[in-house]
């Protein structure tokens, strides 16, 4: 869950998404990578997580699955993150990939990834480690932005971990830059260039690209214009990105939220039928389509 | 995906070769307003001269599929796919008189009563304004947030409620018969018979 700018509603996400999916059967980890502004724990109703990234980070433990803590929430299940020792606040590289592949592993169904603001290469790896990245936007200018530029920046992030000759990497590298000199201005410019240089490059480019496919969440909206963003920024991503990003659905403004932080609950265990308890089980439905079915079905009708 | 030039008028409108004419209008709205002057999803990834490209795309997509004999030119131009058989009327060119769901944002699945809030799902999962059931049913927009916000106390006398209630899930191009109903079941359990005071004020 990500999408560049700050308060937008990712923590909040990534928190009553995990309970929702918890509460169609599914197993749930919640993971929070925010290392600097932690807070899932607390969305999670946990007060004081006994084990977090920052053991991890120092070494006091070496295994990721044993990061994980218990939630009041049945089935779902939290590797916390604390402003600990902010001094040495981020993994190495090496502990790094071993946290990302950890996640990949992770045993339960649903793993979801709360990342931080910004567009930083740790928090694109984050982003980027998962199946469906979740690109949350306000209906507001900055936050359109800062998402594109999330985008961007994710998707030139995979695309140099993915491709392999040295001059095209750099041709990679060259066109992050937006004011590049050799013109190119989007992705679509880049892959043809990238063609000519090395068709076989080039199919791996496109490969890449039609893996990559953020879905696209619209948090507070409060007019149907609003609600109709989702479509163009997903018609951007197309067209501008060469990007299928889906849009995969909206919440609106909802005082239930706010109450539901304060009392540090789920917004479904503070008032199960308000706005917002709908759009998420929505979007948690939609999240696992073609997912395998909840290991404990009786929970489905709970949920509907 | 190809840049704009190169675009067929369904791709530009981002709708299928058996897009009926009804369909065509609304992803016309939909993709003139994302690359409106001023729109939020575009103004900061192309510069003005690129949109007018675009939105000159557009226009010209809409100009040929709105129009059934330019439309059908256009289709055996195009080859390949089969032929569409079109419908010769747009009289349907009015977004509210039956506004279906936006894609992928399925509502009325969902069951239990219809309260304000479910009625306001309704209404923005079709991307209908407050303000364009305003105008068109030529209810007060008050009463209509009233509605949504289940204000019962400050809405009129129950008669005039169905009513408004009646018009406005008309203009989602939803059927009254199960949803109104429902709705006024709600308001008189919260407000149990209420005497036309509304219209005795106002001929006082």
């Amino acid at each position: 869950v990500g999408g560049g700018k700050g308060g937008v509603g990712k923590t909040f996400l990534s928190a009553n998404l995990a309970v929702a999916l918890a509460r169609q059967g599914y197993r749930v980890i919640a993971v929070d990578t925010d290392i600097e502004g932690a807070n899932l724990h607390t969305w999670l109703g946990v007060r004081a997580p006994s084990r977090t990234l920052a053991d991890f980070v120092a070494g006091r433990e070496s295994n990721v699955m044993r990061l994980v803590i218990a939630t009041p929430v049945e089935n779902v299940g939290l590797i916390a993150a604390t402003q600990g020792n902010l001094a040495a606040a981020h993994p190495d590289a090496h502990r790094r990939v071993e946290l990302l592949q950890s996640l990949r592993r992770m045993p339960c169904d649903f793993v979801l990834v709360d990342c931080g603001a910004g567009a930083h290469p740790s928090t694109l790896d984050y982003f980027l480690v998962s199946d469906d990245g979740l690109l949350v936007l306000h209906p507001e200018p900055t936050s359109v932005e800062n998402a594109y530029a999330f985008v961007r920046a994710a998707f030139y992030r995979r695309m140099q971990v993915a491709l392999q000759k040295h001059d095209v990497r750099a041709l990679v590298r060259d066109a992050m830059d937006q004011r590049s000199a050799r013109g190119i201005r989007t992705p679509l410019d880049l892959l043809r260039e990238v063609e000519q240089m090395d068709p076989e490059e080039g199919q791996r480019f496109v490969e890449t690209m039609r893996r990559f496919r953020p879905r696209i969440v619209v948090n507070e909206v409060a007019t149907a214009e609003d609600v109709k963003l989702g479509f163009s920024v997903s018609s951007v991503c197309r067209r501008f990105f060469g990007i299928d990003a889906d849009y995969i659905g909206y919440l609106n403004r909802d005082a239930a939220v706010r109450e539901s932080v304060l009392r540090r609950q789920p917004v479904f265990d503070v008032s199960p039928d308000c706005d917002a308890a709908v759009y998420l089980k929505r979007i948690a439905r939609k999240l696992a389509e073609g997912a395998p079915l909840p290991q404990n079905p009786a929970a489905e009708a709970v949920s509907r | 995906v190809r840049p704009f030039s190169e675009q067929t008028h369904y791709e530009i409108l981002e709708i299928a070769r058996e897009a009926p004419p009804a369909e065509i209008e609304r992803a016309y709205r939909i993709v003139r307003a994302t690359y409106a002057e001023d729109s939020l999803a575009t103004y900061s990834i192309y510069d003005a001269a690129e949109l007018r490209a675009i939105q000159e795309r557009i226009e010209l997509a809409h100009r040929v599929l709105a129009d059934a004999e330019q439309r059908a030119a256009y289709d055996a131009s195009l080859g390949t796919a089969e032929r569409v058989e079109l419908a010769l009327s747009f009289a349907d060119d009015d977004e509210v008189s039956a506004s279906p769901e936006l894609k992928g944002f399925e509502e009325l699945g969902e069951g239990g009563p219809f309260d304000g809030a479910r009625l306001r799902r309704a209404r923005l999962a079709r991307g209908i304004e407050l303000d364009r059931i305003a105008s068109v049913t030529k209810i007060n927009p008050t009463y209509l947030r009233f509605i949504e916000d289940d204000r019962f106390q400050e809405l009129p006398a129950t008669v005039y409620v169905r009513g408004f209630v009646t018009a406005y899930v008309r203009c989602l191009g939803l059927e009254p018969e199960r949803i109104v109903p429902s709705y006024m079941e709600r308001l008189l359990a919260a407000r149990p018979e209420k005497p036309l005071r509304a219209l005795a004020q106002r001929t006082r």
